[in-house]
């Protein structure tokens, strides 16, 4: 049986006639959709616009881009270029979530519809960002469409039925309390190991500094956790079932696949938050030796947080194509490891260093041609965006050194001009949350297959 | 009579293996049907075509008038669906297991409560409310089984073994709640291996074999198909005698066929293959007593559904 299983062919089915409700979702989806194309194109054209003007082409083209797409940021014309393409990056990743709530019939989604078009709405106000407008009018063509229906938004039976299980008797209050004590006792060590060896060298304790070490060992240690913990939540999601023979209880019933795969997200993501909250206390304790300001345990909590979503629907994408929870789970830890621990060693190399040099302005290894510097920067920022690791080190780096949250700019080594470039963290962000989506929407193409 | 489930010559293959070979059902609206054969003669594989969880290779299925290859959500909204393993979720309430499957049938949250209330009423398991799935009997957990399939209150209740590896007792409970379902209009199409299951509640059977349907109907058509005749054993004191009988019998009205069998226990015993009616049962008796001869047992088999089951898959069963 076991044997048959792993060797079942599973073949797509074509889609049926649907429900009036379920063309309702579709419609609505397909709104969000195209406000995520509409925005992809644009960041496409941005792209170009930004190689014309780099190569100097149309001299103006930055000004009069300013002018029409951020017309009230006090920014140079490159900058306000690059926080164009950034923002409307983070707007397509805004609607995809949207369309994978709506899709799933998440309750969360309704708010969210208003929330996504409230801050595009006052980023339009505060910054004349003029491509909110393609987000906004998506977000309020999907509530034209769904307002009709909401009784199908519904709080995600998959996620109650987990959580449930989850919460249920002293298990999880043992899990939060051994965690909780672990972290403390790490804390704890940290700061005499720390103390005692810096007063030991200096003679005097440096008190900012053991705020920063605590408040980073701390972070790092959620993030270890949140690696081994993620993937390890939901890599059962649907082998489990299949193993426990309830997979096909659930496919008799009218169960959509997007809302078994986001409750399973859900409930494993509910979890691992639980444990985020908790700590805060303890990361707050840096507070007291100061030298560590609200803004990073912000940034810290975001990168954990899209990490979290991120390796978590890793484990549901491997859980859907393979048959059993042991390969699902070995796949998803590969991944997962590779990602967090790989990417820091393939970051060693000059890529890294002439990026890694640029954001702590030392100048830049590479220097040929401004061009050639350029490419190396902005590939550097892409392979530090691949990591939480590395993100969360230059954020912070950027943040103590040049007060740089969002924005900040590299001047060239080679003929001195300036390029604008994002901080990581909302670069990681974005580009998390697109997989995550990507790998939603295979995993529910995955589940919708019937066996041969 | 309308049709709720129909197959026209469906077909299953894995690989080289037929599991289902041209096979065509019949299920009538409001019966109870069983749907009897060994294990491994297709059975789960059927079901699970009717559930829309296997596609078939080649045919036809329709139930409730929906094709299953084309419209399996809407086939999927009538039936409720029993496997036969029981799939327990650790860590559940056998409230919370009723109100998860409800859930997933789209049943609003504010009916939800009374829903489960009666479905634990109608299944008898009101007073198991609070406690944990998995610490359920066996009987208690396909009962539960039952009651989730009825959430959304189907059509059709297609069961897989409902009564296999319970204990008698359960058994009969099992049995005396399918009776119940049928009076409240449901269809009812469950397997079994075991035909004493089959025969006690069903309206109509289908007995299937090595992927065929061997034959199927109602369970009046099927006893008169099947025993054409009455079968009468006369025991008489010795051999001699029994040939006497034969002889006397063979040329009497409606008598299809006189054997005699081995002695058994020193007596003879003589068949009588007879197709009349009650009369002509009491005028046999009658004859042999007025030719003075000793009569010492006389008695007509009744044909069960196993004799029925053993002649109808004889020289099947691989």
């Amino acid at each position: 049986m076991a044997e048959a299983e792993s060797t079942r062919q599973m073949i797509d089915v074509p889609e049926e006639a649907l429900t009036p409700r379920e063309i309702r979702l579709e419609r609505a989806a397909v709104v969000l959709r195209w406000g995520a194309i509409v925005n992809g194109v644009l960041v496409g054209l941005l792209l170009v616009a930004g190689l014309l003007g780099g190569l100097r082409v149309f001299p103006d083209l930055f000004t009069n881009l300013q002018g029409l797409l951020l017309g009230r940021a006090v920014l140079a014309g490159d900058a306000s270029l690059a926080v164009v393409i950034f923002l409307t990056l983070v707007d397509i990743s805004l609607l995809l979530v949207l369309m994978v709530g709506v899709l799933a019939r998440e309750i969360w989604t309704l708010p969210a519809i208003w929330l996504v078009a409230a801050v595009n709405g006052l980023a339009a106000a505060l910054l004349g960002f003029l491509p909110a407008l393609i987000t906004i009018a998506a977000a309020a063509g999907c509530w034209v469409v769904i307002m009709r229906d909401m009784s199908a938004f519904r709080v995600n039976p998959v996620m109650l039925k987990e959580l449930r299980g989850r919460m249920r008797g002293v298990r999880a209050f043992i899990v939060l309390t051994i965690y909780l004590g672990l972290m403390s006792a790490f804390t704890i060590l940290l700061y005499l190991v720390f103390t005692t060896s810096t007063i030991q060298a200096t003679g005097s304790s440096a008190v900012g500094a053991i705020g920063r070490v605590l408040f980073g060992g701390l972070v790092g240690i959620e993030l270890l956790l949140i690696i081994f913990i993620a993937p390890a939540f939901t890599a059962g999601a649907i082998t489990g079932e299949r193993e426990r023979q309830t997979y096909d209880l659930l496919r008799t019933t009218l169960l959509a696949s997007p809302s078994f795969v986001i409750g399973k997200l859900e409930s494993a993501l509910g979890f691992i938050l639980l444990l985020l909250f908790s700590a805060i206390p303890l990361q707050s304790i840096a507070f007291l030796f100061g030298g560590v300001t609200e803004l990073e345990l912000v940034l810290s909590f975001v990168i954990l947080a899209v990490t979290a979503v991120t390796l978590g629907t890793v484990g549901i994408f491997f859980s859907a194509i393979t048959p059993r929870t042991l390969s699902a789970s070995v796949r998803s830890y590969t991944v997962a490891l590779a990602v967090t621990f790989g990417i820091p060693i393939i970051l060693s190399f000059p890529l890294f260093n002439a990026f890694v040099s640029a954001a702590s302005g030392f100048g830049s290894g590479v220097s040929s041609s401004p061009l050639v510097e350029t490419i190396f920067i902005y590939l550097g920022l892409i392979l530090v965006s691949l990591n939480p690791v590395a993100t969360s080190l230059v954020s912070q780096q950027l943040l103590a050194e040049k007060q740089a949250i969002g924005l900040w700019t590299v001047t060239l080594t080679s003929d001195g001009s300036t390029i604008p470039l994002v901080s990581p963290w909302i670069s990681f962000s974005v580009f998390y949350l697109v997989i995550a989506t990507i790998l939603i929407v295979l995993a529910v193409r995955e589940m919708r297959k019937v066996e041969a | 009579m309308s049709l709720i489930i129909e197959t026209r010559d469906l077909v299953k293959r894995y690989g080289k293996f037929t599991a289902v070979n041209e096979l065509s059902l019949e299920v009538p609206a409001g019966s109870i049907y069983g749907f009897v054969g060994p294990n491994g003669a297709g059975k789960t594989t059927t079901m699970r075509m009717l559930t829309t969880l296997t596609r078939p290779t080649a045919g036809q299925a329709w139930v409730a008038g929906h094709s299953v290859t084309e419209e399996p959500r809407a086939v999927r909204r009538a039936i409720g669906y029993m496997p036969d393993e029981f799939g327990v979720y650790d860590d559940m309430r056998v409230w919370e297991y009723l109100d998860f499957f409800a859930a997933c049938y789209d049943i609003p949250e504010n009916e939800r409560k009374r829903l489960i209330d009666d479905l634990l009423e109608l299944v008898d398991l009101t007073h198991r409310r609070e406690d944990m799935v998995d610490k359920l009997s066996r009987g208690m957990k396909q009962r539960l089984s039952l009651a989730r399939t009825l959430a959304h209150d189907p059509l059709v209740l297609i069961l897989d073994e409902p009564a296999s590896g319970l204990d008698p007792r359960a058994r009969v409970e099992i049995r005396e709640l399918l009776v119940e379902l049928a009076k409240m209009g449901k269809t009812i199409f469950f397997s079994s291996h075991i035909l004493a299951d089959v025969a006690e509640i069903c309206t109509h059977i289908g007995i299937v074999e090595a992927g065929e349907m061997v034959i199927q109907g109602s369970m009046d058509d099927m006893r008169a198909q099947l025993t054409p005749h009455r079968e009468i054993i006369v025991t008489v004191r010795d051999q001699e005698t029994a040939e006497r009988v034969k002889s006397l019998v063979a040329l009497m009205a409606d008598v299809l066929d006189v054997l005699i069998l081995e002695p058994k226990a020193g007596r003879s015993r003589v068949q009588i293959n007879f197709a009349g009616d009650d009369d002509g049962v009491a005028a046999i008796n009658q004859k042999l007593s007025a030719e003075g001869i000793l009569v010492m047992g006389f008695t007509e088999e009744t044909k069960d559904l196993e004799s029925m089951f053993m002649r109808v898959t004889k020289g099947i069963v691989t």
